[in-house]
């Protein structure tokens, strides 16, 4: 290719869509980036500290955490997604769409709801009581290792659970009845067929489950287990060496990079893919007697747990406690909360319809790249964003300061990094995939032969964008909005660590509740934050329906 | 020199597949149509969308009315090449009624201009009382026709057709064959058009080119 060929070539890619998505990229990047240069600076010696007495510890409980929470997450999930998408009994309708909703309970507010329940004063043990039977009160004990695992586990199964069954009810039909014309039995057909089968499904549903775990904070911190995203916390506020807490996350970036590249691995070593492109629908068989009692009943137990004994439990705290905490000061931060989202939200549904369009349009190595990138918030933990967010912003506001001084003016230090600006950025960098991912899905149902049409009528890739791509992915663009609006509303440990001072959102003044002791008052902003994530959850449910279609 | 010059034009999907298209070379006059014969999988839609602008040739030069659009060191952007296009399944735009999809390349007309141009264009294809119907509630003759007219309202200096039969009734195609024919040589269009099937070329062309 000669060189004016090339000159020709990057005019030819080069327009304001393109430049605007190199600032989305850098937005997202920059933040990660400035964790990963502290890899190569020299440690302080509270970091020595660190590594010898905590590290271990801090590696040792996340990663436990991850294996039983994943192991019991697959469990129950494959399980719920066979019964549900193989078999018929009754409520099966019901169960279908509902075993969904304790996605939409954030694992934190269940982890306080579940601790005040089971607590001396709580429901569990003062009704124990009220008929004489006073027990032990260690059995109860929620807030340790075992009970983390299990407030993981049942608010964070559906992520299995869907996936594994809408996988399962469009590609295992065929596979089941050859199994069940071979003769073989349900048992064997599960353990035989449909583990092997869903593999994929399972795996990427897992890795969901992982990376909110190690996200965690809200969980793991009040029930006091000693996580790298707790450590990372603890080293900036209680030690103030954001130095250390800095290493902690580059460490750990290291790990979740290293996780990423093994589900890599793993989906691509899968041995089996279909070897047919029609995939039948899977007949349910029904259930009859015993059997169909026992499945409304696992099904209407998980569901209690992981739902309606929760949501009840708060229903009841909230009727106590409306007076008290239903007051302006209430109102303002459920407001503060709903505008730090929709302006987080607007900024990250610009970027990624302005990014999936340049990738549709120019599909070539460099856009697709882009598109990778701008994608790379999603999978790490909030606390790492959150140290990366301050690093980049520190020292953008030093930069800043030392400008003003060279220009005489009067330092303003801290101008950025004390700002609502930089708990904005945070949010963006981790939930752009949420948009992203919306956006691109509809741009692909769409396809490009409108765009190109609307091109040879006269119209420059702007205008077409507002004339019709616009008009054509509207519904996408409203799921993505939604989604990604609810997952920030629900985000605690960036909220927590980058909020400017006296600045509350409905997720920190539940934390705040919660610490203080007050989980009963924690009810009202948790029931709120839980109302929104119904509508989205089951939006979001109908939304994967059609697309299934 | 002819209206509209490919010369040597080269285009390949994949480095590691051999070229769809290698040095294709032909012209076509001025009010002239010509049609593209070939088997599926020979490149005929890749060529038109080249001319277009939807695509970059690897190598070679294309004029139209005496304009070079692209050679190795210009690019001139679909919007700005005066070409109209029939895709193969019509691409109307769904969310608008057949009146504004005729309509949608008329923006740089007054309103005056673009009445007289969408009544002219209607009366064209004869759509009179389908005007506020929207795509999905034409059949595919009608669609066909909306798309034709959508395309030659802007009074593109070239028309190409892709596959402009195939979705339709094979009892509809020999009507609708003479129909295309008649309303072409009505507007003096210049006219490229790409098919497999050698009865719409005997029907509508002047001329012959296979891939």
């Amino acid at each position: 290719m000669g060189f004016k060929t090339l000159l020709r070539n990057i005019k030819l890619n080069t327009n304001g869509w393109l430049l605007i998505s190199l600032i989305g990229v850098a937005v997202i990047l920059l933040p990660i980036f400035s964790i990963f240069v502290s890899l190569f600076e020299t440690p302080n010696e509270n970091w020595e500290h660190i590594k010898q007495y905590l590290l271990a510890n801090y590696v040792l409980y996340t990663i436990g955490l991850v294996l039983f929470t994943g192991l019991f997450t697959v469990i129950i999930g494959v399980t719920l997604a066979w019964l549900v998408a193989a078999y018929d009994f009754p409520l099966k309708r019901f169960f279908h769409w509902a075993l969904v909703l304790p996605l939409s309970i954030p694992p934190y507010i269940a982890a306080y709801t579940y601790s005040a329940m089971l607590s001396y004063t709580g429901i569990v043990q003062t009704t124990l009581r009220s008929f004489g039977i006073t027990p032990n009160h260690k059995w109860f004990d929620i807030m340790s290792f075992p009970g983390a695992v299990f407030i993981f586990t049942f608010f964070l199964y559906p992520y299995v659970y869907i996936l594994t069954r809408s996988y399962l009810e469009r590609q295992s039909g065929s596979y089941v009845e050859n199994a069940v014309l071979l003769g073989r039995t349900s048992f064997a057909i599960f353990f035989r067929i449909v583990l092997p089968i869903s593999q994929p499904a399972i795996i990427g549903s897992l890795m969901l489950v992982i990376f909110e775990v190690i996200s965690d904070y809200g969980v793991t911190s009040y029930f006091g287990i000693q996580t790298i995203s707790t450590a990372i916390f603890q080293t900036w506020f209680g030690m103030y060496d954001v130095d250390s807490a800095l290493r902690l996350s580059a460490w750990m970036m290291v790990g979740v990079v290293g996780l990423f590249l093994i589900e890599r691995m793993l989906r691509f070593n899968r041995k089996y893919s279909a070897s047919t492109s029609k995939s039948s629908q899977l007949v349910a068989k029904k259930l009859k007697g015993f059997s169909a009692c026992a499945a409304v009943f696992f099904c209407g137990g998980v569901l209690a747990v992981s739902f309606l004994i929760p949501v009840i439990q708060l229903m009841v705290w909230a009727s106590w406690t409306y007076g008290d905490v239903v007051t302006s000061a209430f109102f303002h931060l459920t407001l503060n909360t709903l505008m730090v989202a929709a302006i987080a939200t607007a900024i990250i549904m610009f970027f990624a319809v302005v990014v999936a369009n340049v990738v549709r349009l120019q599909p070539n190595r460099f856009s697709i790249t882009l598109s990778k990138l701008i994608l790379s918030g999603y999978s790490l933990p909030g606390a790492i964003i959150a140290v990366g967010v301050l690093t980049f912003f520190i020292a953008l506001d030093e930069g800043i300061e030392s400008m003003l001084l060279l220009l005489g003016r009067e330092s303003v230090p801290l101008l950025l990094s004390m700002s609502l600006v930089m708990l904005i950025v945070a949010y963006v960098v981790r939930f752009m995939a949420t948009g992203y991912n919306a956006v691109e899905a509809g741009f692909e149902k769409v396809g490009t032969v409108y765009t190109e049409a609307s091109r040879t009528l006269g119209y420059g890739i702007t205008r077409t964008f507002f004339k019709v791509d616009l008009a054509l992915i509207k519904g996408a663009l409203l799921g993505g909005t939604i989604l990604t609006f609810v997952e920030i509303i629900k985000e605690l440990p960036m909220a927590l660590l980058l909020r400017p001072f006296n600045f509350e959102t409905l997720a920190t003044k539940t934390y705040q509740y919660a610490s203080d002791e007050r989980v009963i008052e924690a009810a009202i902003p948790s029931l709120f934050i839980i109302t929104v994530s119904v509508i989205s959850v089951l939006l979001f449910h109908n939304i994967g329906k059609k697309l299934e279609r | 020199m002819s209206y509209v010059n490919i010369s040597e034009v080269t285009y390949t999907y994949t480095s590691k597949q051999p070229p769809i298209l290698s040095k294709v070379t032909f012209s076509i006059d001025r009010g002239e149509i010509v049609g593209i014969l070939g088997p599926s999988g020979s490149g005929k839609s890749t060529l038109l969308r080249l001319i277009a602008g939807l695509g970059t040739p690897d190598q070679g030069i294309i004029s139209i009315a005496d304009q070079v659009v692209v050679n190795a060191n210009t690019f001139v952007p679909p919007e700005e090449r005066g070409v109209g296009m029939v895709f193969q399944d019509y691409a109307l735009f769904p969310h608008l009624n057949v009146e504004k999809n005729i309509e949608f390349g008329l923006h740089r007309m007054s309103r005056a201009e673009r009445k007289a141009r969408l009544d002219e264009m209607i009366e064209l294809v004869q759509l009179k009382g389908f005007m506020k119907r929207y795509p999905h509630e034409l059949s595919g003759g009608q669609q066909q026709r909306v798309a034709l007219a959508r395309a030659l309202a802007p009074k593109p200096s070239l028309l190409l057709m892709d596959e402009p039969f195939s979705n339709l009734d094979t009892e509809l195609r020999s009507s609708i064959r003479s129909e295309l024919r008649d309303i072409l040589k009505r507007a003096k269009m210049t006219c490229l058009l790409v098919t497999h099937d050698y009865q719409d070329v005997k029907a509508i062309c002047n001329r012959e080119i296979t891939l």
